[in-house]
């Protein structure tokens, strides 16, 4: 009776003994793989702050203006002027449309030999 | 004889050999049992004791949390960086885990040759559990330093500020020490308020912390560096600086001070002559100070804009008579005073005014005292308590005391703006904010009067602000000159001057005020002069014509628009 007892005991914790192991080992994995991750976010948050601050370095007023300045030649820029400016109510209207008709029809007298212009030139008395 | 009980000896009483073992085992199990007991108490004593002890996780006298705690992003008005944290690594060395110091010298030397031999080992030697090598250093460097494995030799991220702007902004930044605190400007001014606080929470640990962002314009600000630069060479000044201020909500656009420093490499800011001259700065404004008289004046009641004032001939004090520089040597009235600049029609307006009120008016516009302000590199103005005969003189027209160019900015800001003082800021600040902070100084019938007054001076025949004027054509700028000589061997001099010119734009609604200094100017060419309308006031323009775009405001040429000038005096 004893007996049986014991080697089931002995049996039981032997496998206990493995499972515990294994789940200390599997922990010790994922702690390791943990760690790991945590190194990599750390490095990349590295490697991105350095890239943030080269980002604001190319996008300071005081990095871009030595670039226009050199190239101001070849692209023909240049500071705005105030005369550049201008507003919508600058903008003269859109010229009215000629009329064509009527113009079609000075045409067809001018060519008939009739102008008009001899017509105002007699009433106002020129010659 | 008899036997008597006495005399035996007693009883000889035997135990059996089973009861001698018996009790030989319980004793023998007794001793186990105490070893034991011993042997587990030794075990847990010690667990006790080890969970006692609080580990040290402070680096030579400070906190592994703080070195590595970051410091929030500053911004501009913009969004654009001004300050970002960059993650670095530093060299660490535990002695208590080196075996080999000799070899450990002899590897770390090769990478990092600068290292002093004798400093290195000495500081590698001993049971200390942490010390620092070398901090900041390149991922190049750090890559090296790996492959060698030294054991007890390792690398710690800390958190490095950085300055993407270079030196542009160097004065309103400041700047920070290796350990990452504020030691300058308003890295300095954060620490005293927030971060130091939120470290303390344990807030600033994580690297997500809310930018920071600042009134300041990135843009207007290296213009305005720029022409300061410029005008460094371009006149041959020992300095020059500017400030612009939005003049309805007291922040500050552009600050900058020339020389300056490299906040990246912080002890260029311990070079001679890098102050900042905006906050730190005291000088005599000189006739720039003469718009604060005028305003003092005009709205006590005692002048009023066609008052005239006799400037044929020189004031007497005892044995001194103040002169005009531009003597007109007539008549003038008050616009004419302003636009040439007459010392003594000036000291008429004030004795009109009275010296004991224009004494208790510069009370008001807050010169006496330092400007409310963020950044710590500030200085106390210099103004005589009691003004005498002569004393209220000369400050009319701006000797005899010394303000920062902080102080005129605000002043100007307010005479403009409709008359309310309003405390400058580096901070975002909204109308409504500011509105709540307004302090009344003038009225706003004075405001308009100085408006006209210091667009006259820009369009009006002679006036001094006509050569800003011809650079800034179409923004509508006015301002007014100042010629301060400087004090070299116990007399004014002629030829050493600190020029300023003191602006606002656009004049008819006023949006931004400016004080521009230049010091110790020279001739830009034999056909040009040394007074402030020659450098301070062409800087002005040249800023004005850059900026005004960027900052909304759209030339205008219809001469409608400075109609509130009085014409009879342009």
């Amino acid at each position: 009776m004893i007996r049986s007892l014991n080697i089931i005991l002995i049996f039981t914790s032997v496998i206990m003994l493995a499972g515990v192991y294994t789940l200390k080992f599997s922990i010790e994995h994922t702690a390791s793989e943990r760690t790991a991750l945590a190194a990599q976010i750390e490095s990349q948050e590295g490697d991105l702050s350095l890239l943030k601050a080269d980002w604001a370095v190319l996008n300071q007023p005081g990095h871009i203006d030595p670039i226009v300045k050199r190239h101001q030649v070849a692209l023909a820029i240049g500071p705005v002027k105030q005369k550049q400016f201008g507003a919508f109510q600058d903008i003269p209207m859109r010229p009215v449309k000629p009329n064509n008709a009527e113009m079609d029809a000075l045409f067809q007298s001018l060519e008939a030999g009739i102008d008009p212009i001899d017509a105002i030139l007699e009433l106002e008395g020129i010659e | 004889m008899a036997v008597t009980a006495e005399d035996l000896s007693p009883t000889i009483a035997l135990d059996g050999g089973r009861k001698i073992r018996g009790n030989l085992t319980q004793a023998r199990i007794r001793w186990m049992v105490l070893a034991l007991v011993l042997g587990f108490g030794a075990v847990g004593g010690r667990l006790v004791q080890l969970g006692m002890v609080v580990p040290d996780t402070t680096i030579e006298g400070q906190a592994r949390d703080l070195i590595t705690a970051t410091r929030p992003p500053i911004l501009d008005r913009n969004g654009l960086e001004m300050a970002v944290d960059i993650r670095v690594p530093s060299l660490y060395a535990e002695p208590r885990r080196i075996i080999d110091v000799e070899e450990a010298v002899t590897k770390i030397r090769s990478v990092l040759p600068n290292l002093d031999e004798a400093w290195l080992r000495n500081r590698l030697t001993g049971d200390k559990g942490f010390v620092w090598v070398q901090r900041e250093l390149s991922p190049a460097i750090q890559e090296r330093i790996m492959r060698l494995g030294i054991p007890g030799v390792e690398f710690l991220t800390e958190s490095k500020r950085f300055y993407p702007g270079m030196t542009e902004a160097s004065h309103i930044l400041g700047s920070t020490n290796i350990d990452n605190q504020g030691i300058a400007g308003i890295e300095k001014h954060m620490d005293d308020e927030n971060v130091a606080l939120l470290q303390e929470l344990g807030l600033a640990r994580g690297n997500a912390l809310a930018p920071v962002e600042l009134s300041v314009d990135m843009r207007v600000q290296h213009v305005m560096h720029e022409q300061l630069v410029d005008a460094m060479s371009r006149y041959q000044a020992i300095a020059a600086a500017g400030v612009m201020v939005d003049v309805h909500t007291g922040e500050i656009i552009a600050l900058a001070s020339v020389p300056d420093f490299n906040p990246n490499d912080p002890k260029t800011a311990l070079v001679k002559d890098t102050f900042n001259r905006i906050t730190a700065g005291i000088f005599e404004p000189g006739s720039i100070f003469k718009t604060v008289t005028m305003a003092g004046a005009l709205d006590s009641g005692a002048v009023s804009m066609t008052d005239q004032f006799d400037a044929r001939f020189g004031v007497r004090f005892g044995r001194f008579t103040i002169d005009d520089f531009h003597g007109k040597h007539r008549i003038l009235a008050l616009p004419e005073v302003y636009k040439f600049s007459s010392n003594i029609g000036t000291i008429r307006v004030m004795q009109a005014m009275g010296k004991e009120n224009f004494r208790a008016f510069l009370s008001k516009m807050g010169f006496d005292q330092r400007v409310p302000f963020e950044l710590p590199e500030m200085r106390l103005p210099n103004v005589p308590k009691d003004f005498s005969e002569v004393g209220a003189a000369t400050a009319s027209f701006g000797h005899g005391l010394s303000v920062s160019p902080l102080h005129m900015v605000m002043a100007y800001s307010a005479f403009v703006n409709g008359g309310n003082y309003i405390a400058p800021t580096l901070y975002k600040r909204s109308q409504a904010e500011a509105e709540a902070l307004y302090r009344r100084v003038i009225q706003p019938q004075t405001s308009a009067n100085i408006r006209a007054l210091m667009r006259l001076n820009a369009i009006g025949q002679g006036g001094s602000g006509s050569q800003m004027n011809k650079e800034a054509l179409g923004y509508r700028v006015g301002g007014k000159t100042g010629t301060a000589e400087k004090v070299v061997d116990g007399r004014y001099s002629s030829s050493k001057v600190t020029n300023f010119f003191g602006s606002a734009f656009p004049m008819e609604n006023p949006q931004y005020a400016m004080v521009i200094m230049v010091d110790e100017p020279k001739a830009e060419n034999p056909q040009s002069g040394t007074t402030a309308g020659w450098n301070a006031g062409t800087v002005t323009g040249r800023i004005v014509q850059r900026v005004a775009p960027m900052l909304g405001i759209a030339p205008d040429f219809s001469p409608i628009i400075d109609d509130f000038v009085p014409t009879a005096y342009r």
